[in-house]
């Protein structure tokens, strides 16, 4: 699916938020390991969907070429797949973990890169966001070490 | 299921309209009836104005502090129903609901800069004109304003006076445009709301009757519009032969220069927002792109232009995949398709026909048309000169940048002209020599912020101050000239 406008892409992130919070919180249950660290970042994802809607409502206006930035940018290269069957491992979830929030950061670092002449703070506000899932790999990795 | 019939807010309450005369409003997407609006009668427009005249007094005592309070309630209001109140101006209008939010956003800026009333509206002093003798200037309301509106920014635009109008201590009336009243209604909602006291905000639907019953009534201190050039012109005669203030922002005719020495790749989007934004229908729009340069140069720059334009995914506003939405009705398609056949018979190439619709889901094709570029446009065809009003593009040429600025300075209009460069000295050039009020280096609409006033020369200004920021405030107040010696 072609992200076209900034709604599209508001709609987009909306979605991998939530369904990578979901993730985590379906694992958190199934791994009480990895119950403390899962937990934040379902705090987290929440926090970075409200800075980026909130980046965006801000300073969306008549003048910001928020219907032509996009070119290119297609949803169907950052869809992530969970699988959520019972038998999953725990290395198996962090592996997919990181395959999911290296999509994501992906994502985040190409709308910053494709609205970076033209949309004013959104751009500051994605790659922020792309630089704590950066974080979040590694703290991922850590605990994939330790299974 | 009933269609609702718009009603009228005065004095605090909201009335029905007394008048049978009603016109039905359609969401341009999909050609349904959305309400009917009622063109309401001189009695309704009386008891407004007499409204708003009985609730002044009693509003320019309030405070400042305390009238800029109640913007701040409505900021919240407007903040919470961020999206509800977007998504009825893309239902009533057709826009995007990227450009809707854009709108929103752009009005809620305009009631914050209002609200800092108890600074914007400080006078000025000088003590000792003469020895123990103080002059000060101390801005003072005048009583009830209102302003006309048009359809293209049926949310914002009233925005651009009422906030200011109503913190400086006036009290105001809205007439909406008939076409698009929906988003006004529910802005009115939400002044309901914030419990001003009755009288200081009201609303009447209407068109042009109205709007003449407005103009001519005596109470009226002065009057603010935005619509076209030949309609501007009236309201600005009307007004000056009744004495009253006015502030008529028109029609327009935008060139975007492009030089030689342009990052096109990086400008195409920002030139697509330009034409094509809001479908063509907002007086900051790119209409004429005057390319500066070479043959090759003019070829890559064509090309990109036309491929980028063919590529705009048109369809319902409320689709998140779609960049452009309809006209708004389809009286502006009939007219703006008239205006390509226009252009074809003058000897402009057609270059990409936006008649030849390519919508995106089942939309009916009622009141689309797709993006339309056309090249060999000369200064003095019809396509070059006139206002469109819709999402058709020309392409001219110039051998530099002085024979643009020419041509530029040679139309009637100066709302908006923009550079595309990469040389500060062209860019300077430009800003300093083009007839325009509103210059754009590298931007294509030219929107100045609700701190500043909204600039426009020639046929598309007619008044002395302009709208928002410290313009408007002198608009809606009038200086008081103290003199003091205590003996």
């Amino acid at each position: 699916m072609k992200l076209n406008t900034m709604a599209a892409v508001m709609s987009f992130v909306s979605k991998i938020e939530n369904e990578s919070a979901e993730f985590y919180q379906d694992y958190a249950r199934r791994y009480p390991k990895t119950g403390e660290t899962f937990s934040s970042f379902i705090k987290e994802n929440k926090r970075f969907e409200k800075v980026i809607k909130q980046t965006y409502f801000g300073v969306i206006t008549d003048t910001i070429e928020a219907c032509y930035s996009f070119e290119g940018l297609d949803a169907d290269d950052y869809e992530f797949v969970i699988n959520s069957a019972p038998g999953t491992t725990l290395a198996d979830a962090l592996r997919m973990a990181l395959e999911m929030e290296d999509k994501i950061e992906k994502f985040y670092l190409t709308v910053a890169e494709l609205s970076y002449s033209l949309m004013a703070d959104i751009p500051v506000a994605f790659k922020r966001v792309a630089k704590k899932r950066q974080d979040r790999k590694f703290t991922l990795q850590s605990l994939l070490e330790t299974v | 299921m009933e269609v609702r019939k718009l009603q009228n807010y005065i004095n605090g309450e909201w009335v029905a309209s007394e008048s049978n005369e009603l016109e039905e409003v359609r969401n341009p997407a999909w050609d349904k009836l959305l309400c009917h609006v009622p063109m309401s009668t001189q009695t309704e427009v009386y008891r407004a104005v007499q409204a708003a005249k009985d609730a002044f007094p009693e509003w320019r005592n309030t405070p400042p502090v305390t009238r800029c309070r109640y913007l701040l309630r409505l900021i919240e209001l407007m903040e919470e129903r961020f999206d509800e109140l977007s998504r009825v101006q893309t239902t009533e209008h057709g826009k995007t609901i990227d450009e809707s939010r854009g709108e929103t956003r752009r009005a809620i800026e305009m009631v914050e800069v209002a609200s800092g009333i108890p600074s914007l509206m400080q006078g000025f002093n000088l003590e000792d004109i003469a020895v123990g003798i103080d002059e000060y200037a101390i801005y003072q309301p005048l009583g009830v304003f209102c302003t006309l509106a048009p359809f293209n920014f049926p949310f914002m635009v009233p925005l651009w006076y009422l906030p200011f109008a109503i913190a400086c201590g006036n009290t105001f009336i809205v007439k909406p445009s008939p076409r698009a009243p929906m988003s006004q209604a529910d802005l009115f909602m939400l002044f309901d709301e914030v419990g001003l006291p009755p009288g200081v905000v009201n609303l009447v639907n209407g068109a042009t009757d109205v709007a003449n019953n407005l103009m001519e009534h005596p109470d009226i201190q002065g009057v603010t519009f935005v619509g076209s050039t030949p309609v501007g012109r009236i309201v600005y005669r009307k007004c000056g032969e009744a004495g009253k203030k006015v502030i008529a922002q028109t029609g327009a005719k935008n060139f975007i220069v492009i030089m030689p020495d342009a990052e096109l790749d990086s400008s195409m989007a920002s030139l697509m927002s330009s034409f094509f934004g809001n479908t063509g229908q907002r007086c900051l729009s790119g209409a004429n792109a005057l390319v500066v340069g070479d043959d090759a140069f003019y070829k890559r720059f064509a090309d990109k232009f036309v491929e980028a334009a063919a590529n705009i995914k048109v369809g319902d506003g409320l689709d998140e995949s779609v960049q452009m939405g309809p006209l708004q009705n389809v009286a502006s398609k009939q007219r703006v398709a008239g205006v390509i056949e226009r252009g074809i018979k003058e000897g402009a190439k057609l270059a990409l026909d936006g008649r030849k619709l390519n919508l995106v889901g089942d939309v009916p094709e009622t009141c689309f048309l797709n993006p339309t570029v056309f090249e060999n446009v000369t200064p003095d065809m019809s396509l070059a000169r006139e206002e469109i009003f819709g999402p058709v593009a020309s392409l001219l040429r110039a051998k530099d940048l002085d024979e643009a600025i020419r041509i530029i300075n040679g139309i009637p209009y100066g709302n908006a002209a923009s550079i595309y460069t990469t040389s500060g000295k062209w860019a300077r050039q430009f800003q300093h020599d083009v007839e325009a009020g509103n210059v754009g280096i590298n931007i294509g609409i030219v929107a100045p912020m609700s701190f500043f006033p909204f600039g426009g020369r020639k046929d598309s200004f007619f008044g002395v101050t302009h709208g928002q920021g410290r313009d408007v405030i002198r608009f809606f107040t009038d200086p008081k000239i103290v003199i003091q010696r205590w003996f």
